[in-house]
């Protein structure tokens, strides 16, 4: 009567069961967050050189920004793009009905990111003490090639483990994508979950999942990070 | 070779350099002293225009440029043509000693890197660093960073290599180093504009000392004419302060 009790609670062997059924959907979950990445670097880059330069205007816009995005939870910010995006593009005559839900995820979660970012690569690129600076300018060289040569390859050194951070935080912030509807490991878990009336070990299943995939980041952004500091000043 | 006229900057309302005409013949080691925030770290960042001037003109080699206006070109055009050694070295972190030397070469004046890589080794050499071309500035002592800056400014073969305090930030013991490579391309002809604290340092390779106080040149002249024969009282008490014992007369 124990055995049937506890059977009834939590059955290990579902997990198991489960977990094949979760990786045939782990390429949607990796798939959203490198390509979030990929566009949170990029705009991280944009708003922290602008940002740098004091740029007048966007100073402004981009501190509201961050503060917006780093201030509200990201399930808001789904929704906000999810519906609102369609809507301010409608009112200008596009129509983007159409689009994939990732699309939305992407642009979501990418703009999470940057904010993020945006301000450990401002703090990295300002941290080169301005004595690098200077010395490149005193040499002849070019504030873009000061930038790329020197300032750059210091700061991506900085700011790398700050990042590779961030990059575990989105991948735990995906597992609400699900919420959209479409199908990654967590909304894998969801179906599974409501087919079998066995929730818990569908989720714990997802839980293994993302807890091996953040390990291998977390082994990955290690290696590069020493890698990086051999090569980038032989330590 | 270098002519400064009528060199003013203020920073805000700090007036720090208030109308200096200098003017350095090539081959010429000048040195410059005076107290804290006379202005002469100022002038010298003036020249390589790390530090904007508001008003004024230089004609450094064929180049002529006004200060304030001064386009970006102009800028570039001089900061080719000069090279700057830092109080705080400032070597480029993630370059070995000889991609430090090499950098202003191959990025600025585009010499082919087999060139560029021979000339950065002749000149560690120079500077008593054969042994180090692949190691980098984490890993050199003080003295040693400041010889590769001093490799780094003389690779580039510029008309004049400005010297901010190059000793200042260094141990006691590894001055003399640095102070005897100085000595080694001054007597090499080379042109030298040294602010500096080093007073018998000054003394020994200087062809003329300027004394600045206040944002002016107070006096100038040889070290012998500066240290024994001072005519301004601001100067005499200036070396008194600091070389006691240049004060007497011999």
């Amino acid at each position: 009567m124990w055995g049937e009790a506890m059977e009834g609670f939590f059955n290990i062997s579902l997990v198991v069961e489960a977990l094949p059924q979760l990786l045939t959907r782990l390429h949607i979950t990796l798939f959203l967050v490198v390509a979030a990445t990929i566009l949170g670097i990029v705009a991280g880059i944009i708003i922290a050189l602008l940002r740098i330069y004091r740029i007048p205007g966007f100073n402004q816009i981009s501190l509201l920004y961050i503060s917006f995005m780093r201030g509200t939870p990201i399930i808001v910010q789904m929704f906000i793009v999810y519906y609102g995006l369609p809507a301010i593009l409608s009112s200008v005559g596009i129509n983007i009905n159409r689009w994939d839900k990732m699309i939305f995820l992407i642009l979501t979660y990418g703009l999470n990111m940057a904010a993020f970012l945006a301000e450990i690569i401002r703090a990295a690129i300002v941290s080169v003490p301005i004595g690098q600076t200077e010395a490149a300018y005193a040499v002849g060289m070019t504030r873009l090639q000061t930038f790329w040569r020197i300032i750059a390859p210091q700061a991506v050194l900085m700011g790398l483990p700050s990042i590779g951070i961030n990059i575990v935080g989105l991948l735990q912030d995906s597992s609400i994508a699900f919420l959209l509807g479409i199908v990654d490991v967590m909304g894998k878990a969801r179906a599974i979950g409501a087919n079998t009336y066995h929730s818990l070990e569908a989720y714990v299943g997802a839980a293994v999942i993302f807890l091996v995939i953040t390990l291998l980041l977390e082994k990955v952004c290690a290696t590069i990070e020493r890698r990086l500091t051999m090569k980038i000043i032989g330590d | 070779m270098i002519k400064i006229t009528d060199i003013h900057k203020a920073f805000g309302k700090n007036e720090v350099l208030k109308g200096i005409d200098v003017e350095v013949a090539k081959g010429e080691v000048i040195v410059i002293i005076g107290p804290s925030g006379s202005g002469k770290t100022t002038l010298l960042r003036c020249i390589n225009f790390l530090e904007k001037a508001d008003s004024g003109k230089m004609t450094l080699g064929s180049t002529q440029v006004a200060f304030k206006h001064a386009t970006s070109k102009e800028i570039l055009a001089i900061r080719r043509q000069t090279a700057m050694v830092f109080q705080s070295y400032n070597l480029f972190n993630n370059k070995t000693a000889l991609e430090n030397v090499m950098e202003g070469l191959v990025t600025a004046r585009k010499v082919p890197l087999r060139q560029a890589a021979e000339i950065g080794k002749n000149m560690l050499d120079k500077v008593g660093l054969a042994d180090k071309h692949n190691a980098y500035p984490s890993r050199l002592s003080g003295g040693q960073q400041q010889r590769v800056g001093i490799a780094r400014a003389l690779a580039l073969n510029p008309e004049v290599i400005l010297f901010d305090e190059p000793t200042s930030a260094l141990d006691p013991t590894l001055v003399s180093e640095v102070l005897a490579v100085m000595k080694k391309i001054a007597q090499e002809g080379i042109t030298m504009i040294v602010v500096t604290h080093e007073m018998s340092f000054a003394y020994d390779i200087a062809n003329r000392i300027l004394f600045m106080d206040g944002g002016v040149i107070v006096e100038q002249g040889t070290p012998k004419d500066l240290f024994v024969n001072a005519k301004e009282e601001r100067t005499k008490q200036f070396l008194k302060r600091i070389v006691p014992e240049w004060s007497y007369n011999i």
